[in-house]
């Protein structure tokens, strides 16, 4: 999203059919298929594996991880202490920053949190903040809370996704075609969600501000609360956030089987930008190229 | 506190009910015609059937001088109008039970003949009695749903209230009595402060704590929906039982 010039991004997945990798290489992203060369090229590292490959990256990347480097795991449930342990056989102060985002950071709409690790630094923090701000809202938490991130705006797409399509459904009933139903639902909930942000108000104030008296709105609202609306969105994120807590647990027991690790994946930096643009020089002494 | 009891006279065909008025001091009579000529501001508030045969009776009496405000539920001013004497001051009242305790929620309505004059007499005099709003006719069944049966519905969340404590182990007398206060402090807050209780929910709900389990309960059963169902189906009462 600007923040980073594409040539200081590596990328590097074993499979290169895939439809990312070309898409990074047009970008300008330096590409391998050697997870060890983009460890050697860079200062930050994220991990974007699914969660049970991050044991085997980082067995293969151990070895070349320095004090410099800043490891970033995406992974779900995958712990920092897990993360710190397994590098620790490698490097003794791991500098490891866990992070949960969503899917709008296509679109720079992004909600993501980090927590960090035992040897990571604020500015490490500071740094990772600055990027994933880039494409969307960031902020720091305990890493206690991801999970509880997770039920909400991890999975929250989904709920916004299931409740546009049904809205469409209800706008398309009343008569309007498809397109336009989702169409003006879409902008709906994404005025409704800006308005909401741009404001002191409490969601509740709003909601009142739409009501007039004996209207529409209000006659509407009454068959979303006659059917538990609110609390199927309560049971909805807590459902999300008990079940990542279940895996993760999952997770921590279980031996990773040998057929994962030819599982398809891809190592990459997550910063997507058709215009590119420098890097100011604070940034650019975290990511020169060693060789 | 606002009118010496000796200004006030009350009339009933019966001593059942005047007794409470002479302990206060005020003067009784068993002659409507008699409240007519000794007074200006006039309350009716006989049962809605009994009503429009009162108001025959002290017709002849009512002149340009009186107010009368009718609190017969469902009696129109439309209807009362049309049995005075044209011109007269009317203005109908819709208080709530606790009046009593001078914590009421009153709203009135005024007739055609009534004019700032009235509705501000009105509204002075009301207020120590709780809140007094004035409103258009067609907010006063409204008001009966939310806050003449209202009170019901409060006191049966408050012994609901009472009755999860019980379970949990508490007296039922401290549990009821802990539940009024509760009902009255956040009543009081939300008065006092003007935050809409949204608001002041949120700031009850600490991440993860004991309030927030336990509006998740609230929201599964619906209450919501539930109390505006409520408030639905007495409003539409209202307006049935004023057709009959």
């Amino acid at each position: 999203a600007g923040v980073l010039a594409a040539h200081k991004i590596t990328a590097s997945s074993p499979d290169t059919e895939l439809p990312t990798v070309s898409g990074l290489r047009k970008m300008g992203v330096n590409f391998t298929v050697s997870n060890k060369d983009t460890v050697k090229s860079s200062d930050v590292l994220f991990l974007a594996v699914k969660p049970p490959i991050i044991p085997f990256i980082l067995e293969e990347v151990g070895p070349d991880i320095e004090a410099r480097h800043i490891v970033v795991s995406c992974a779900a449930g995958v712990t920092i202490s897990s993360i710190e342990k397994k590098l620790s056989t490698f490097c003794p102060t791991p500098k490891v920053i866990r992070c949960m985002t969503n899917t709008p950071v296509i679109v720079r709409e992004g909600a993501t949190v980090y927590a960090t690790g035992t040897h990571a630094d604020v500015e490490d923090g500071k740094l990772l903040e600055q990027l994933m701000a880039s494409v969307g809202f960031c902020t720091e938490v305990e890493e206690d809370l991801i999970d509880a991130v997770t039920g909400l705006s991890g999975s929250g797409p989904a709920y916004a996704f299931t409740a546009l399509d049904a809205l469409a459904d209800g706008g398309v009933k009343m008569g309007l075609p498809r397109r336009l139903a989702v169409r003006l639902g879409a902008q709906a909930l994404l005025g409704a969600a800006k308005m909401l942000l741009e404001s002191e108000q409490h969601p509740g104030q709003l909601k009142d501000n739409v009501c007039s008296p004996g209207g529409a709105t209000i006659h509407a609202l009454h068959f979303l609360e006659s059917g538990g609306f609110r609390s199927l969105l309560i049971n909805a994120v807590e459902a999300s956030c008990i079940r990542t807590r279940e895996l993760q647990h999952l997770a921590d027991q279980e031996e990773i089987s040998p057929a994962a690790i030819k599982k398809t994946l891809l190592d990459k930096v997550k910063l997507e930008s058709p215009s590119l643009s420098v890097a100011s020089a604070s940034k650019v002494s975290l990511f020169t190229s060693k060789s | 506190g606002k009118v010496p009891a000796s200004s006030v006279v009350a009339s009933a065909p019966s001593d059942k009910n005047l007794d409470a008025w002479r302990e206060s001091g005020c003067r009784t009579t068993h002659c409507n015609l008699e409240v007519l000529q000794e007074s200006t501001l006039v309350f009716l508030a006989t049962k809605p059937h009994v009503l429009p045969g009162v108001l025959q009776e002290i017709r002849p009496a009512v002149g340009p001088h009186h107010v009368i405000v009718s609190l017969a539920a469902g009696v129109t001013l439309q209807t009362l109008q049309r049995l005075l004497p044209a011109g007269t001051k009317v203005l109908r009242l819709m208080p709530n039970l606790p009046c009593v305790v001078q914590a009421g929620a009153m709203v009135f309505a005024r007739g055609s003949g009534a004019g700032d004059e009235e509705a501000a007499l009105l509204k002075n005099l009301l207020s120590s009695c709780g809140l007094c709003e004035e409103v258009p006719e067609s907010y006063i069944n409204i008001h009966t749903g939310l806050s003449g049966s209202g009170v019901a519905y409060v006191y049966l969340f408050a012994e609901a209230l009472a009755e999860g404590a019980v379970k949990m182990g508490m007296p039922g007398g401290l549990a009821s009595r802990i539940a009024a206060q509760t009902l009255l402090g956040a009543a009081k807050m939300m008065l006092e402060t003007g935050e809409h209780p949204a608001k002041l929910r949120g700031d009850i709900c600490t991440p993860g704590g004991t309030t927030i389990h336990a509006l998740h309960q609230l929201e599964k059963g619906a209450l919501r929906a539930t109390v505006m169902n409520a408030v639905e189906a007495a409003t539409n009462r209202a307006c049935d039982m004023a057709e009959d």
